[in-house]
C-alpha cells in the first residue's frame, strides 16, 4: 500500500465523477435503489483496512442488516461475511453451519424434527442445519447475540439477511465501503444444495457479485468504486473463481491442526514458501489466524517471539489481514494489560499487517483515528 | 506510543533501581530540579493503588509501572500494623491480596471484629507486627488478571510509597487515603497519645508536603487526602493545608464516623458546609450515573451540583475489562474514559489501567507543548 497510497486519493477523487449516473441497482426481495446523485467519500487506502467481522458483532447480534450499518456508521472499511446456502439454493449471510448458536430455532415447535448428524470437515456434527430449511422457512427464525456476556437486548429482533441484502447494505452506505464475503464451507454446501442450472455454490456467488456490478481488480477504477475481496478457506475455490473474475481474493488459513477442506493440506504445506510461490498468482492476501502469528504460552505473548509468516507473506507481495479482534479481555493476551487498543497498536505497528477482522469496528476506528496524528 | 513490550525486563530494571539506592525508611534525597511539571489543564489521571491491572495492588512495582505509564496521581490506602506503622493496604484482612494461608506461623491469627457494622472473619492488619507483614507477599487480587506476579512483592510502607513518587523523573502526585480510621483507632495505639490522623499528617509533613491547591508548594509536591470519613477530614484541616476529598460510598451505606446517610452527605446543605474543609469529591462512579441491566440512565445532578460549589468530582474506579463495562460503551474501555471526560465533565478519574487513560487523554486531548 506504499506509493499506491499516496498517488490513488487523487486517482479516487477523480474517479468519484464517474460515479455520477450509476444505474439503479434492483435485488429481491427488497429493493434497492441507489441513487448515488452525490460525491461518495472514497474507500481510505492509506492505512490498514478496518475489517468489521460480521458485522459490528460485538454490540449487535451478528450478520444482520442492523450489526452491519452500525459498522458502517462506526466507520469501517469492509463489512464481512459468510455466504452460506440454504435449501432451495439461496445465498445467505450465516457463519455456521447449524443454526443453535444464533437463532431461535429451538423456540420453533414446528422445526423440532429437523435436526440432523453430518460430518462437517471429518467431525460429526449435530444440530439444524441451514442446508435443510428453505429461505421461507429461515426467514421465521430470529438472530440473537452468540456470546453471553454481550449485549442480549436485541435477542429476537432481527432476521437473517440474505448476500443481497448484505450488498444493498454497502451499496447503500454514504460513503464507499467495501464488501468481503466469504465463500464459506463449499464442499459441505455442494454436497447438500444442487442448484437447478447445474451450477456450483461458487458459480452462484459469483453470478449474485455480477449482478450488482462488482469487478476490477485490486485497486483498479472500478474496484475502488465497489471494493471487494473474497476470502475462502477452500483454495480451490478461489483458484476456480479465477478463471472468470479478477476480483482480489484472499486464502484465509486456520490453526495448525487443520487441513484444508478441499485439498486436504496441512497449516505447514500452504503457508510454505513454495505454497506462496503458487498461490500467489490467485490471491492477493491470506487470513490467518493471529495465534498463529504471535503464539502464546499461559496467556503471555511467547518470548521467542513471532513467526515469520507475515514476512514471508509480505516477500511474496501477498496482504496479511489477521484475525479475529475483539474487547473483551478474556480474548487479550496479558501483554496487552486487558487494552484492546494496545493489541491494535502491536499489530498494526509493529507486526504491520493490512488489514484486521475485528468484532468492534467501532473502536479499531477509534484507535486508527486517535493515534494516526501521532505518527509511527 | 510504544508496545510495552515483556515485563520481566522491567522487573529486572526495577530490582536494579531498588538495589542502587536505600529505599526504606529514609526519605528521599534525589533534587530534581528541573523535572516536568505536573499537568494540570486536563482531568487528572489517578493510578489507582497503582497499575493494579497489570501488577498486584499497592506495590512498588505497581506504583512504578504507574509512573512508567504516564500517572499524575499514584493512589493508596494508609493502615497502620499492629505497632503503628503507616502502610499501604486495601483491604483490613490480609486474605484477598497476600500468601497470609501460606505462613504456618500465622495460622492461629484469625479473628472476627466488627468493620462498619459488619462481622468481618480475617487475618486483620492490625494483629500484624511490620516485620510480621514483610515477610508476607503480594498477589493478584482478580483471578482474570496477570498472575505471574504473585509472590513476587511485599507490602510496602506509607513512607516507601511516598520515596516513589519523589524519586519519579518528573514531578507525580500522591493520593494517600485516611483508610478505615475508625477501626484502626480501635485496635492501633500510638504514643503521646497521637492518632491516626496525626501520624498520617506527620509523614506528610516529614517528607514537606504542604500547601493548598495549586500553590507553589502543592505544585513541587502534589497530593490529595483522601477519606470516607469527614470527621477524619475536618480533624487534620487543622494540621495542614493539603487539600481534601470526600470519598463517597454506594447510596446504602452510611459514613462509619457519622452515621450519615448518601443523601445526607450529597445534599446541597452538607456540601455547603463539607465545602469548607474540602476541594473535592470523590463518589462511586453509578451513584452519579445509575444503572440498570447493565445501561447507564439519566445521570444524577451531583456533578453539576458539586461544581457549582466549587468542588471537583474524581469518581471511582475505572477498569477495562468489559465484566466492569456498561454496555453503553461496547467493550471499550475507551469509550467509557470519553463519556466521563466529555459528556459528564468530572475532574479526575481513578483507574486501574493508568496507561489506558493516558493513551486518551494524549490521543484524544494532547498537552499544549
Amino acid at each position: 500500500m506504499n506509493w499506491i497510497g499516496i498517488i490513488l486519493p487523487f486517482i479516487a477523487v477523480s474517479l468519484i465523477g464517474g460515479c455520477v449516473g450509476r444505474p439503479l441497482l434492483h435485488s429481491s426481495p427488497g429493493p434497492a435503489e441507489v441513487a448515488d446523485t452525490h460525491i461518495r467519500k472514497p474507500l481510505q487506502t492509506i492505512r490498514p483496512y478496518n475489517i468489521a467481522h460480521r458485522g459490528s458483532n460485538g454490540e449487535l447480534p451478528e450478520e444482520t442488516i442492523a450489526a452491519y450499518k452500525r459498522a458502517v456508521e462506526e466507520g469501517a472499511d469492509f463489512i464481512e461475511s459468510d455466504i452460506l446456502a440454504s435449501k432451495d439454493g439461496v445465498l445467505i449471510c450465516l457463519h455456521d453451519l447449524t443454526l443453535d448458536n444464533t437463532t431461535d430455532v429451538a423456540n420453533h415447535k414446528q422445526f423440532a424434527n429437523r435436526k440432523r448428524s453430518y460430518q462437517v470437515q471429518g467431525l460429526n456434527i449435530t444440530g439444524w442445519f441451514v442446508v435443510d430449511f428453505t429461505w421461507e422457512e429461515l426467514k421465521l427464525l430470529r438472530v440473537k447475540q452468540r456470546f453471553g456476556f454481550r449485549d442480549q437486548q436485541y435477542n429476537g429482533k432481527f432476521s437473517l439477511i440474505t448476500f443481497e441484502e448484505f450488498i444493498s447494505v454497502a451499496l447503500h452506505a454514504k460513503r464507499v465501503v467495501g464488501i468481503y464475503p466469504e465463500i464459506k464451507n463449499p464442499v459441505f454446501i455442494n454436497q447438500h444444495v444442487k442448484w437447478s442450472d447445474g451450477k456450483k455454490f461458487e458459480d452462484k456467488f459469483m453470478e449474485t457479485l455480477k449482478k450488482y456490478g462488482y469487478k476490477g481488480s485490486y485497486m483498479s477504477k472500478e474496484w475502488l468504486k465497489q471494493p471487494i475481496f473474497i476470502q475462502s478457506f477452500a483454495p480451490t475455490s478461489l483458484t476456480y473463481i479465477a478463471n472468470f473474475t479478477d476480483l482480489p481474493k484472499v486464502l484465509l488459513i486456520a490453526d495448525p491442526t487443520t487441513r484444508t477442506e478441499d485439498t486436504n493440506q496441512s497449516f505447514f504445506e500452504i503457508t510454505s514458501n513454495s505454497y506462496f510461490n503458487f498461490i500467489k498468482k490467485y490471491v492477493v492476501g491470506i487470513g490467518p489466524w493471529k495465534d498463529t502469528i504471535l503464539p502464546s504460552i499461559d496467556n503471555h505473548l511467547s518470548e521467542t517471539g513471532a513467526t515469520d509468516l507475515v514476512a514471508r507473506a509480505h516477500a511474496h507481495g501477498l496482504q496479511v489481514h489477521p484475525y479475529t479482534f475483539r474487547n473483551e479481555y478474556l480474548f487479550l493476551n496479558f501483554n496487552f494489560n486487558q487494552d484492546p487498543y494496545e493489541e491494535y497498536d502491536l499489530w498494526i505497528n509493529k507486526i504491520k499487517v493490512d488489514g484486521l477482522f475485528t468484532d468492534f469496528a467501532g473502536s479499531l476506528h477509534n484507535f486508527q483515528e486517535w493515534s494516526s496524528d501521532k505518527g509511527n | 506510543m510504544s508496545f510495552r513490550g515483556f515485563v520481566p525486563l522491567l522487573c529486572l530494571s526495577l530490582v536494579a533501581a531498588c538495589a542502587a539506592r536505600p529505599f526504606y525508611p529514609l526519605p528521599s534525597k534525589i533534587v530534581n530540579q528541573n523535572r516536568q511539571p505536573l499537568q494540570t489543564s486536563r482531568p487528572y489521571n489517578i493510578a489507582h493503588r497503582g497499575s493494579n491491572g497489570e501488577i498486584p495492588e499497592e506495590t512498588a512495582a505497581a506504583y512504578m509501572r504507574a509512573i512508567e505509564e504516564g500517572a499524575d496521581f499514584i493512589e493508596t490506602d494508609i493502615l497502620s500494623s499492629k505497632d503503628g506503622v503507616l502502610i499501604c493496604f486495601h483491604d483490613v484482612t490480609l486474605d484477598e491480596t497476600t500468601d497470609v494461608a501460606d505462613h504456618k506461623v500465622f495460622a492461629n491469627r484469625k479473628r472476627t471484629y466488627e468493620v462498619q457494622g459488619v462481622n468481618t472473619t480475617g487475618l486483620f492488619i492490625v494483629d500484624f507486627t511490620l516485620e510480621e507483614l514483610k515477610k508476607l507477599r503480594v498477589k493478584q487480587r482478580y483471578k482474570f488478571r496477570d498472575q505471574q506476579y504473585n509472590g513476587k512483592f511485599q507490602i510496602i510502607t506509607f513512607e516507601e510509597f511516598i520515596s516513589i513518587a519523589l524519586d519519579a523523573p518528573r514531578v507525580v502526585g500522591i493520593y494517600p487515603e485516611i483508610k478505615n480510621p475508625v477501626l484502626i483507632n480501635q485496635h492501633v495505639k500510638w504514643p503521646n497519645g497521637k492518632r491516626f490522623e496525626d501520624k498520617f499528617v506527620e509523614t506528610l509533613k516529614k517528607y514537606g508536603y504542604k500547601g493548598s491547591y495549586m500553590s507553589k508548594d502543592w505544585l513541587e509536591k502534589p497530593v490529595f487526602i483522601q477519606s470516607f470519613a469527614p470527621t477524619s477530614l475536618v480533624y487534620i484541616s487543622n494540621l495542614t493545608d493539603s487539600p481534601r476529598i470526600f470519598l463517597i460510598d454506594d447510596v446504602t451505606i452510611p459514613t462509619q464516623d457519622t452515621n450519615q446517610s448518601y443523601w445526607e452527605i450529597t445534599s446541597d446543605k452538607y456540601l455547603d458546609f463539607i465545602k469548607e474543609y474540602v476541594v473535592g469529591i470523590g463518589p462511586w462512579k453509578d451513584t452519579v450515573v445509575p444503572v440498570k441491566d447493565n445501561y447507564l440512565q439519566v445521570p444524577t445532578d451531583l456533578v453539576a451540583r458539586a461544581h457549582a460549589w466549587d468542588l471537583q468530582v474524581h469518581p471511582y474506579t475505572y477498569r477495562d475489562e468489559n465484566s466492569f463495562l456498561h454496555f453503553d460503551f461496547h467493550q471499550d474501555p475507551y469509550q467509557e474514559y470519553d463519556y466521563w471526560l466529555n459528556k459528564i465533565g468530572v475532574d479526575g478519574l481513578f483507574t486501574d489501567f493508568t496507561g489506558s487513560l493516558h493513551n486518551f487523554q494524549e490521543w484524544t486531548s494532547p498537552l499544549p507543548k
